[in-house]
């Protein structure tokens, strides 16, 4: 994997995303690439359900909002310090995918798409209710926690490296996956899966492990987004619109691979970005983003990364 | 080489506008979009109405200067992570020197994270939450009270009127109905009325048939409680209907719109809190009196302000007297004028609290308590608690249902 391009394309993007806005201590290209990251992470990780093993997830937000939940849990009503915390939401998160992944993976097609959204209503619920939760209030953190990191000014940079490693991760995670034989199993599952359950892929369990992993990597940034805001409450975290968001994502870049789920992630936060900000376009930017998006299914409906194979069939080489 | 000289000249002009008029810029965020869009909506009219009138007079007057007020807003989505982003792009590209909180406490807490790491003052007419208040933070000032005391009113005029009241309490389980009514029966309690029945309902219910024959057999003589518009004049119509007879009954949010009245005879002598109504009598030490403000605003929007535009306008108004006094855009100096603040204006009374535990929060403003009464045969509000404020008696036992 280290002797190919890609490995060393993915580390270059990590590199930028580290060092450009804290080249002159540019803080509102930081707020803006955290967000790219929250959705390079999130649309990533569902692209290993959905692009590669081919199960529409609506619920990935539910990783994303149990982790946050989880990790500002933690540092509010037990005092632990971040880093501990974040990995408590990213173990204990997979660890619930992995047992409610064996249940509903023996759904396919639809019924596991509406399974998913089942899911999204039902840890909703159980937050609104549980008090330990702070209920349908939610929890707000003390700005003080931002003080082991010297204030609320360096906290924000710390957060921020973090979550340009967990994108890294997200990314790496991806590419590792499609370039093994567990990769090759899950889209020998996307593409039939009675016929990979015949071929000797063990299918739930691939399936199973899969839906667990893509919890990870989620969670934690679930946690640092959260902790970062200082605040949490279940309409927030449970966000179905977030998840609608990442499939989207995922549709435009191209399903199935790293570069184009990645870049369309990145494309699409820094495009709502700029036309929220713009003084031209900030009145109808709904309007904009609307036709974009209907442009972009009709004339490139392999998603972006589709396009540049087309066009530049030498890209298939480099760009996973 | 003369010509070069004129160009030096012509760009310095450019760069040192010597006679450029005196700015403060103002940033918030609002939601135009997402969910909070209606609500949001008040509120940005408050804050340019008053932009607008305090620009027309000359500006903020301090220190010698005046200053004209300017204005930086963004859509934020109705999402937090979008708001410490736009708040960060206000503070340091868009060079706020102050601010004001985005709808809602959902969203000020995450905008919080920012004004505060900056020193940036921000001062906050959307969300009714303590919590944002008890976290530390020292430039964070409420104008409205909070959701504690939305019931403190209705809880003080029943004990008054019967001290021996039985009350029930059904509202809807959302966050904000939540706290308020939890707050209510602390100080039903407290004020040694009996709390017979305490339900919260289901968001989305439409029929409240069965909660309505609950309240009946409860035996209580007055109900507190809704949470939004449909469920809130769902519950009064059905009330009616089902002859429950209560003497009192205060909802929240619904009977606060003017469409209540198309309940009829079932929204007679219901009570609603409010943080402001137009026909409020508060006498102000500056700024509009009422009738004044509701006049001016009914003729750039042709449409009456409901109180988020009052509060809106009020967050404006205060931060210009703090300037104003301070004498200086100096945020420190602002900042101790703000904690020094305890004014009456035609919203009610201002005081911020002090205290670390609770810095910022609003002390002085009350909820007032409006009743649906006949006036001049029709269906109107009136505001009939407290009496300093009323522009009507309160009617107890409230009409009954016949």
């Amino acid at each position: 994997m280290v002797r190919r391009p890609f490995f060393w394309i993915i580390a270059l993007v990590i590199a930028v995303f580290a060092a450009l806005p804290a080249i002159g201590n540019n803080v509102e290209m930081r707020e803006s690439l955290v967000l790219a990251c929250v959705y390079i992470t999130l649309a990533s990780n569902l692209n290993l359900m959905l692009g590669y093993a081919g199960y529409i997830n609506f619920g990935s937000i539910v990783f994303f909002g149990l982790g946050g939940y989880i990790c500002v849990w933690l540092v509010y009503a037990h005092n632990w310090p971040l880093l501990p915390s974040l990995l408590a939401a990213g173990f204990g998160v997979s660890a619930l995918a992995l047992i409610f992944g064996l249940g509903i993976l023996r759904l396919r097609g639809h019924f596991f798409a509406l399974a998913t959204i089942g899911i999204v209503e039902g840890v909703q619920a159980f937050a609104e209710n549980f008090s330990p939760w702070g209920g349908s209030s939610g929890i707000y953190i003390s700005p003080a926690v931002f003080k082991p990191f010297g204030g609320a000014a360096e906290a924000l940079w710390v957060i921020y490296f973090a979550m340009v490693a967990v994108m890294g991760a997200s990314l790496y995670l991806s590419y590792g996956i499609k370039s093994s034989k567990f990769g090759l199993g899950l889209l020998a599952i996307g593409q039939n899966e009675d016929a990979a359950a015949i071929l000797g892929v063990p299918t739930p369990f691939y399936k199973a492990l899969v839906y667990c992993i893509s919890a990870f990597l989620p969670a934690i940034t679930g946690g640092l987004y959260f902790f970062k805001s200082a605040f949490i409450q279940p309409s927030d975290a449970f966000d179905l619109t977030l998840s609608t968001e990442a499939i989207v994502i995922c549709m435009l870049g191209g399903q199935g691979t790293v570069t184009g789920v990645a870049l369309g992630a990145f494309l699409y936060e820094e495009l709502r970005g700029y036309l929220l900000t713009s003084p031209t376009f900030a009145d109808f930017q709904l309007t904009i983003a609307g036709v974009l998006l209907l442009i972009i299914v009709l004339f490139f409906p392999s998603g972006l990364m589709g396009f540049i194979y087309s066009r530049f069939p030498r890209t298939q080489k480099v760009l996973e | 080489m003369k010509r070069l000289y004129l160009l030096a000249a012509a760009a310095a002009l450019i760069a040192t506008p010597a006679f450029a008029q005196n700015t403060i810029t103002i940033g918030f965020t609002d939601s135009v979009t997402g969910p909070l869009n209606v609500d949001s909506l008040g509120q940005t009219r408050g804050y340019e109405f008053w932009r607008d009138e305090v620009n027309a007079a000359g500006g903020i007057k301090a220190g010698g200067k005046s200053y004209k007020v300017k204005f930086v807003s963004y859509d934020d989505e109705s999402v937090g992570g979008r708001v410490q982003q736009l708040y960060t792009r206000l503070i340091n590209q868009d060079k706020a020197n102050f601010l004001f909180s985005p709808y809602s406490s959902g969203l000020t807490a995450p905008a919080a994270v920012i004004s505060e790491q900056y020193g940036k003052i921000m001062i906050d007419s959307g969300g009714a939450e303590e919590k944002p208040f008890e976290q530390g933070n020292k430039y964070l000032f409420m104008v409205i009270t909070s959701a504690t005391h939305y019931l403190s009113g209705a809880i003080e005029a029943l004990k008054e009127k019967d001290p021996h009241a039985k009350l029930a309490m059904v509202y809807s389980d959302d966050p904000f109905s939540k706290d308020v009514l939890a707050a209510a029966a602390q100080q039903a309690k407290a004020a040694g009325l009996d709390v017979v029945l305490d339900e919260s309902y289901s968001p989305s219910t439409t029929d409240f048939g069965p909660v309505v024959n609950k309240i009946i057999s409860s035996n209580a003589d007055a109900f507190l409680g809704g949470g939004h518009y449909s469920d809130g004049a769902t519950l009064a119509r059905q009330m009616h209907d089902q002859k429950a007879n209560m003497k009192w009954m205060s909802i929240l949010v619904a009977p606060a719109d003017d469409k209540f009245a198309e309940l009829g005879p079932a929204a007679l002598g219901v009570t609603v809190p409010s943080q402001w109504e137009v026909q409020v009598s508060y006498k102000p030490q500056f700024g509009p009196t009422t009738a004044q403000f509701v006049k001016a605003y009914e003729a750039k929007f042709h449409a009456p302000p409901d109180y988020h535009a009052a509060s809106g306008y009020t967050d404006g108004m205060i931060l210009q007297h703090a300037i104003e006094q301070a004498g200086s855009v100096d945020p420190e100096k602002v900042t101790a004028a703000l904690n020094a603040i305890d004014v009456t204006t035609f919203f009610g009374r201002i005081k911020f609290a002090t205290d670390p535990g609770h810095h910022g929060l609003q002390v002085g403003h009350k909820m007032v308590l409006a009743q649906w009464q006949m006036i001049n045969g029709k269906l109107g509000r009136q505001v009939v608690w407290p009496t300093e404020a009323q522009s009507a008696n309160l009617l107890y036992p409230m009409p009954a249902s016949k």
